[in-house]
């Protein structure tokens, strides 16, 4: 009994020390939680392969590009391709959530009319390097052609990508997408399919200044004539990217470009080209 | 024995009905928020994620106080996610200075109207990895016994804190933010221990 009384004062002592100990104040700081969405790439899109990142739910993408016909082989005769023709797009990407963007482009190639949905699939922060999973689909309308096609169903054509994204340090920007291409020649008389297997890298010198290169080779199915491959600078500010690249691909709408490159860049045939989006909200 | 037992319980009754501590009031409608006002636009970042406590002894408010507040900067939004991104990477380097925080003593306190209070306190301000020595003003309000807020505006300058201007902005952001704080308090039961 006594044994159990003593134990109980203690006991109460220890209580009171603690509470004492506590007494002034009883705040304690809340463990940090991270539930940002992971960001890797800085733009939404690589020169002409997709990145995983979105936009903000309601944010608008304005995109214009260009690709000058004429490789800088060429030369002075024809300003470095500046001289044209050149092929065009413009696109207006808006972000239906936080995860899925929705862009209707058009490309002066075909009168090329593209919708594409870009959802941001998986994340993994913790891994040993980070990695995003990304998925895109698209249907095309080639509204204008210029050789008569097999059927009118023909003109349309259909794309998918799966995007894998990560980043070393968070300065080497690393992407592979494997693309599947539905109808890749719409002049042929016989269906044609593509598969390749995209991988783009992207250097961030600083904040604001990257170098990224592209390879996009087809490893089934039709190939125009040469594996593209691209390379060059991208310049970031508050609410643009400009890209300035070379390219031996002249096409820019998804259906068009995935399907293979006409100039050999082993030759030198690179030509001049560049992507400027810019953010918009309203 | 039975005496002493109720000797403890008195000094800690006495030890508790000392001080008054208000934590921030978490789930309420707290608002801060940063505006940029500058020749090329104007612009805010807004953020509910503020969190810290407020104390005090007695009934002057100011014997043996203490008062800190943190806010979240990785969860300001300004409206457009690439310039939140641009924010928290190039500028404010959330990853290495995740909060910003006021950590100090209220040195005076004035009654205004009926229940309300201006507040003057001084400490250090802590924002991207610089501490700097600040007083700032504030209008206390007690509408009862436990619910209280506080709401206070004052401006800082960025190249005090090390933030780099960008030069090319979507959006210019001005050398000196505004800073704009109105969020509520509730006093924690010490009888009851933590709240």
């Amino acid at each position: 009994m006594k044994l159990r009384s003593r134990t109980v004062l203690t006991l109460t002592f220890i209580i009171i020390l603690s509470l004492q100990g506590n007494a002034q104040i009883s705040w304690k700081k809340q463990e940090a939680v991270d539930n940002l969405p992971l960001q890797l790439f800085h733009s939404p899109q690589s020169i002409n392969l997709p990145t995983v990142e979105t936009l903000q739910q309601g944010d608008f993408e304005f995109e214009i590009s260009h690709r000058f016909l004429p490789s800088i082989k060429d030369g002075a005769k024809d300003l470095y391709g500046f001289d044209g023709p050149v092929n065009m797009r413009i696109a207006l990407g808006y972000a239906v959530t936080d995860d899925l963007v929705l862009t209707l482009g058009r490309s002066n190639v075909d009168d090329n009319l593209d919708l594409k949905g870009k959802y941001r699939l998986l994340q993994f922060k913790e891994t040993f390097l980070p990695l995003l999973v990304g998925v895109q689909f698209g249907i095309a309308k080639n509204t204008q052609t210029i050789r008569p096609i097999a059927s009118s169903g023909r003109a349309y054509q259909y794309f998918g990508q799966i995007i894998f994204n990560t980043m070393v340090n968070k300065k080497l920007g690393i992407g592979l997408v494997p693309s599947y291409l539905s109808n890749s020649n719409i002049y042929r008389s016989d269906v044609q399919n593509s598969f390749t297997l995209g991988m783009n890298l992207q250097y961030y010198v600083t904040n604001m200044f990257s170098v990224l290169a592209e390879f996009n080779p087809t490893v089934n199915g039709y190939l125009n004539r040469f594996n593209s491959a691209a390379f060059g600078f991208e310049l970031e500010t508050g609410g643009h990217f400009f890209k300035v690249i070379l390219s031996n691909n002249a096409k820019l709408n998804p259906t068009q470009f995935l399907s293979g490159a006409d100039k050999n860049f082993g030759n030198g045939e690179w030509r001049l080209g560049f992507n400027i989006t810019r953010l918009l909200k309203f | 024995m039975r005496n002493l037992l109720f000797l403890c319980l008195l000094i800690s009754v006495e030890l508790y009905s000392q001080g008054t501590e208000l934590h921030v009031k978490q789930g309420s409608k707290n608002h801060v928020e940063f505006i940029s006002d500058a020749p090329f636009g104007k612009f805010s970042g807004v953020t509910d994620n503020v969190d810290g406590y407020m104390y005090w002894e007695g009934n002057n408010y100011t014997t043996n106080s203490s008062l800190y507040f943190e806010v979240d900067l990785k969860t300001l939004d300004t409206g457009i996610g690439l310039r939140n991104r641009h924010m928290r990477e190039n500028y404010l380097q959330t990853d290495k200075f995740p909060d910003a925080s006021f950590k100090g003593k209220i040195t005076n306190v004035t009654p205004a109207a009926q229940g309300t209070f201006n507040v003057d306190a001084e400490g250090e301000m802590f924002i991207h990895g610089v501490t700097k020595y600040n007083k700032i003003s504030g209008v206390l309000t007690k509408s009862s016994n436990s619910d209280y807020s506080i709401k206070t505006n004052f401006n800082i300058k960025l190249s005090s804190y090390n933030i780099d201007i960008p030069s090319i902005m979507m959006v210019k952001l001005s050398e000196v933010i505004e800073l704009q704080l109105n969020f509520n308090l509730l006093a924690v039961n010490k009888t009851e221990g933590k709240k």
